[in-house]
């Protein structure tokens, strides 16, 4: 069974090496184990403010958090290789260095543009066309109209880059690859592990 | 007629009738107006019947009703081997009602025991004249020929094991004289007979055929049908099979090879019950025998842990390996160590590209392995650290030193793990190796960038693991430990990487569980330092406090924990250090009090502790006037004086009740030292038992609260903190008898409350009453009226008296049990039933612009109760809360989020009630997602409502709005709020998935 795979024993990242928004948010902001001494009950006279309410969403709600590169790993990063029962994050397949989140080129323009460089776990990965096709679909399906997907190869990783590139960049091969119903399943029993 | 004509006319038309006619015939032979010859004789005409094997068989089978019937001692001995030569002296000639012959012999075995003769001669003459069992069609018939061999086998083990000893062709015929048999039934009364023979005899010989016998059913595939009357399942039939498998080490030439032919198999079930039986083998065989297959079974399980496949594969395949080590640490050392030895080879070369998959699993076999006895720790050890050191310090990679870490760390789990079964283990081997490892980790955790978050926690988890370890470190070593990770829980607070701050401060707190004394006298000085007597305004202690509250989980250094808080508090305060600081401390002092361990006698906390801690604040609160009462630090005493106070005994309580009556019923008097002491005197009633107070007093203290309540002006807090205590002396002080009175008195009848012109607090402290009065349960009508009337005013007053309705059950850690409030076990159905039907009907006859005020008010009581008890009503409301989602005000998000949380649970449990409003609820949903109106949360919650909706409705019910909601879901997508577009990736993904594999009928 071993044999069929391209890369039979792949390096593996710890999930606590995985970029994450915790990761990067620094210790301080989160709340401590004394503030659930003194629990803020809803109270007669204010019976309808809860705990949540008054520490989070009241004051920031109009705050508005853009889409960040963070944001687009998270929905990628849990899709599943096709050969391994491993997320492509923990295999190093997307990396957060590689998402690129590109402002619209005019200031008439509303479209963004996102850039997914993937790293396929060896140069002669088979399934590599099929990878950058389930984290497109996934972002398609994911990220809101006004942004461009772009899904590339990252170069020198791949040995059929370009090939696979163009494949990725034709609208209409995507399309119709879609249509294939083993690709579907194929792609959907990768994008099963994201939430 | 003869009894005989009688049953043989009845046998076929009416069965009940026919056993009365057997039943009467053994009567009369129990009264001897029957002889057994006469009945003998009156059978002949038909048992021997020439044409019609029919009336033989019934003939047999009214003998055996009749037998079936007799009482013992009916017969005498000769009489019942002479019934017993003649049955089998039968079925030599005859194989006709061969169950029911089966049946009379065991009617006759219990009338009384055979000797061993006999019994041979029954098992002999069945398997020489009915063999095999197949032949006989009807599974009954062979049931009961079974259920015979079964009782021999059971009963006269010596007498059938001479039979075996004495004739060596007999094993054969008995082997073979089961072949076939597939009705469950039958095959579980076979395996177990079977055993007997497996399990007492010495069956080398023919140890194959009867391994064949039933390995040939392996494995069960067995599905009982639907209503099965049986109750038979195939895990019954597996269980005995596998005993059956597993009963004679003669058996595992036969039983390794197969198995593991069988663990290549597709069927993960077939695998799994593989790995069953191999554990169950392993466990019965000798180990000798073991001895000759452990290194095939290792090469054959290592790769379902090495390819994880299913992980409970994977787990069953350690455990199997795991057995083998067991099996052999109980014996002799050559087995052992050439079970490890491939072992052992394999793992160290998986460990030189560590970190991969296999070096993962790698760590999991060893632990498996060095888990099942100390000698086999110690070989692993022995075999493995060398390597994994060597490789460590060769190489540079904190990646690969990682990875090998964790494999460490998997090892020294396991002494941990048998020093928790059997103390004293020998660690030697981990010895030797304890100190590199030491030094790589403090180094991993001093030195390496912080960044490098995997390599440091394994690093912090093995330090951790080590100091578990009793004799692996030394004490020097141990304090070396403790000072690092101290070190990290107090300067590695202000960066983000990872959670490791929090993992460093369980790591302490774990640590201290194992050597309380080091960390009492290396960190809590360390803490102590960073503690500032008076820190300046804009330092943050409090994660340094946080961790040194944690530390007081461990009994042992609890003492010193809350007297080292208690002594800094008290500097603090003295040098008048940031109010904020000192609070803080007192946090922690209540968090060790709450979370901590504290000694105990008699399961109680000691009052001591009051005494020491709770008494010296409370002195100094009453020293102070009402300027200087600081509100949060007084919730905060007060919770302290409660929790310490509320476990004590009346006597104690009583002394210290009396010791403060004086200065807080005066306080009580002064209008605004009785506000700025309300927090404290919250927390202090609710800790009282109700007998320790005097009636008197606490009826002045209801007018003072009261008065309060109605009469100052204060901050919201302030009056919340009233009316709670409002509730609980009603719920726990007052006398019920005298309830209506008591509150006349003190000026907050519910009735006059809520006259004509009711203020705002007087709305507030009616519910605050009737909350106090529901949770009792002891003034069942005068609660029942109180809500009643509340209920009354929703048709005139406006929308504030309907919030008011979600305090009535809102969880209030006041009233409690452990502040020995009586608190009813079906209050919630009560206010329930009294409550939302009128609610119900109201809406849908009330005024369009009362309506609000009743799906208000209605959704204030539903959002608190459990989905049991909503489950009844459940129908009903759907109505009322579809129009619940319909609120747009802004000031009702949250009645919009509970309702939005009701029909989350509904489509969870009951999703067939919700079907027919399917589009209304998909309308209202997607309404509810819109921002800004919504907020963030009632936006996610409506996502994730919409988000069942595909999976729970049926396809062809949600299907037409598939399109129409993946439209409008893309706005989701570009929402405000990052967890809200979360919300909207996943509702969306599920809404995609419901065109998958009908692409043919769009």
């Amino acid at each position: 069974m071993d044999a069929d795979k391209d890369n039979a024993n792949p390096t593996i990242i710890n999930p606590s090496d995985l970029p994450s928004r915790r990761r990067s948010a620094p210790t301080a902001k989160r709340p401590g184990i004394f503030d659930a001494l003194a629990p803020a009950y809803p109270s007669l006279a204010d019976p309808l403010s809860s705990p949540e309410a008054s520490s989070d969403s009241a004051s920031s709600d109009e705050e508005r958090e853009e889409i960040d590169e963070q944001e687009v790993y998270d929905l990628i990063s849990t899709i599943s290789d096709p050969e391994h029962p491993l997320s492509l994050g923990s295999l190093g397949v997307v990396k957060l260095d590689d998402i690129l989140i590109l402002p619209p080129t005019s200031p008439r323009s509303r479209i963004s543009t996102v850039r997914v460089l993937i790293t396929p776990t060896t140069s002669a990965c088979s399934l590599t066309t099929v990878i950058g096709l389930g984290v497109k679909v996934r972002l398609v399906n994911a990220l809101p109209p006004r942004f461009r997907v772009d899904v590339r190869i990252k170069e020198g990783t791949s040995r059929t880059a370009d090939e696979v590139n163009k494949q990725l960049g034709d609208k209409e091969r995507v399309a119709a690859a879609m249509e294939n119903k083993s690709l579907v399943n194929v792609v959907n029993t990768m994008l099963a592990t994201c939430e | 007629m003869s009894d005989i004509e009688l049953y043989l006319f009845e046998a076929d038309k009416n069965k009940m009738e026919a056993q009365r006619v057997a039943t009467q015939s053994a009567g009369r032979l129990e009264a001897k107006t029957l002889k057994l010859i006469d009945l003998i004789t009156s059978l002949e005409p038909y048992i021997n019947d020439k044409d019609d094997g029919s009336i033989r068989a019934k003939s047999v089978t009214y003998l055996a009703d009749v037998l079936s019937s007799l009482p013992p001692r009916v017969l005498s001995g000769q009489e019942r081997r002479l019934l017993c030569d003649f049955i089998l002296g039968r079925i030599e000639g005859d194989a006709e009602g061969i169950g029911a012959s089966a049946r009379a012999l065991i009617a006759l075995e219990g009338l009384g025991k055979w000797d061993a003769d006999t019994v041979q001669k029954v098992l002999r003459t069945f398997i020489d004249n009915t063999h095999p069992l197949r032949q006989f069609k009807l599974q009954t018939e062979r049931y009961a020929l079974v259920q015979l061999i079964d009782l021999l086998l059971a009963k006269y083990r010596d007498a059938l094991r001479q039979l075996h000893e004495s004739d060596h062709e007999f094993m054969t015929g008995f082997i073979s004289y089961f072949e076939g048999e597939k009705d469950p039934r039958n095959l579980m009364i076979i395996f177990s007979l079977l055993q007997v023979p497996m399990t007492e005899w010495d069956i080398h010989a023919c140890a194959q055929d009867l391994f064949d016998s039933v390995f040939n059913y392996f494995p069960i595939t067995f599905k009982p049908p639907p209503d099965d009357p049986y109750g038979i399942t195939a895990q019954d039939l597996k269980d005995r099979l596998r005993d059956c498998i597993a009963a004679n080490s003669d058996f595992a030439p036969y039983a390794f090879p197969q198995l593991l032919d069988k663990l290549d198999s597709t069927s993960m079930n077939t695998k799994r019950d593989v790995l069953h039986t191999i554990q169950a083998c392993v466990l019965g065989y000798e180990a000798k025998t073991i001895n000759l297959y452990s290194v095939t079974l290792w090469d054959a399980l290592k790769f379902e842990i090495l390819n994880v496949q299913e992980e409970d594969l994977a787990l069953e395949s350690l455990k199997a390996l795991g057995l083998i080590a067991a099996k052999f640490a109980e014996t002799a050392e050559g087995p052992l160590n050439a079970y490890l030895r491939p072992v052992i080879k394999e793992c160290n070369e998986h460990l030189e590209d560590a970190p991969t998959k296999q070096s993962e699993a790698t760590g999991r076999i060893l632990h498996a392995l060095a888990v099942s006895g100390p000698a086999v720790a110690d070989k692993i050890s022995k075999g493995v650290l060398p390597v994994l050191f060597s490789l460590y310090n060769g190489s540079q990679s904190i990646t690969k030193r990682r990875g090998l870490l964790d494999v460490f760390n998997h090892i020294v789990a396991a002494y941990v793990e048998l020093d928790e079964l059997q103390p004293n283990t020998n660690t030697e081997a981990l010895q030797a190796y304890a100190n590199d490892a030491l030094e790589a980790m403090i180094r991993a955790l001093v030195n390496a960038p912080k960044a490098e978050v995997s390599f440091r926690l394994a690093s912090l988890k093995g330090l951790t693991q080590l100091v578990s370890t009793r004799n692996a470190l030394s004490e020097k070593e141990g304090e070396r430990a403790v000072d690092t990770i101290t070190d990290m829980v107090l300067h590695e607070q202000f960066e983000g990487h990872g959670d490791i701050r929090a993992q460093a401060i369980k790591a302490l707190t774990d640590v201290a569980h194992s050597i309380p004394l080091v960390v009492r006298d290396r960190s809590v000085p360390a803490f102590m330092v960073e503690l500032l007597d008076n820190p300046s305004e804009g330092s943050v202690l409090a994660p340094v406090l946080e961790a040194f509250a944690q530390l007081s989980t461990e009994r042992q250094i609890f003492d010193t924990i809350a007297l080292r808080l208690k002594n800094k508090y008290g500097v603090a305060r003295h040098q008048g250090a940031p109010q904020q600081y000192q609070r803080s401390l007192l946090l922690a002092l209540l968090y060790a009090f709450t979370f901590g361990a504290p000694m105990r006698e008699d399961g109680i906390i000691r009052s001591a502790y009051y005494t020491e801690y709770a008494e010296p604040l409370l002195t100094d609160i009453a020293s102070r006037p009402a300027a200087e009462q600081d509100h949060s630090t007084l919730d905060i005493v007060g919770r302290i004086v409660n929790v310490l106070l509320r476990p004590q005994g009346v006597h104690f309580q009583s002394t210290v009740y009396n010791k403060n009556l004086q200065w807080l019923s005066s306080a009580g008097k002064d209008e605004m030292l009785a506000m700025a002491l309300a927090p404290f005197t919250l927390q202090y009633y609710a800790g009282m038992k109700a007998e320790v107070a005097d009636a008197e007093d606490i009826v002045s203290v209801l007018k003072a609260q009261a008065h309060l309540a109605l009469h100052a002006s204060s901050d919201p807090v302030g009056v919340s903190t009233v009316l709670r205590h409002l509730s609980l002396l009603v719920n726990k002080f007052i006398n019920p008898k005298t309830m209506q009175a008591t509150l006349e008195a003190s000026g907050i009848e519910v009735g006059v409350l809520l006259s004509a012109t009711a203020s705002s607090q007087a709305i507030g402290a009616a519910f605050a009453v009737v909350k106090g009065l529901l949770i009792q349960g002891k003034s069942g009508a005068l609660a029942t009226r109180y809500l009643q009337a509340l209920l009354d005013i929703l048709a005139s007053e406006g929308k504030d008296v309907a919030r008011h309705f979600a305090t009535l059950l809102a969880p209030d850690d006041i009233l409690s049990k452990e502040n020995h409030c009586l608190v009813s076990g079906l209050y919630k159905q009560k206010i329930f039933n009294q409550s939302v039907p009128f609610m119900i009907d109201a809406v849908r006859t009330a005024d369009a612009s009362i309506k609000p005020n009743y799906l208000i008010a209605l959704s204030g009581i539903l959002r608190w109760l459990p989905y049991s008890v909503i489950e009844p009503s459940l129908k009903s409301l759907i109505a009322p809360l579809l129009q619940t989602l319909d609120l747009n005000e802004p000031a009702e998000q949250e009645v919009k989020a509970s309702a939005l949380i009701i029909f989350e649970s509904l489509l969870m449990h009951d999703p067939t009630i919700v079907a027919e409003h399917t589009a209304s609820l998909v309308t209202r949903l997607l309404n509810s997602t819109a921002g800004p109106a919504n907020k963030a949360d009632v936006r996610a919650k409506a996502l994730q409502c919409l988000a069942l909706a595909p999976r729970q409705l049926k396809r062809e019910a949600v299907v037409p709005y598939r399109r129409q909601v993946v439209k409008r879901l893309q706005a989701c997508l570009d929402d405000t709020k990052r967890s809200v577009r979360t919300e909207a990736v996943k509702c969306r993904t599920a809404w995609l998935g419901l065109d998958e594999g009908n692409e043919d009928e769009e």
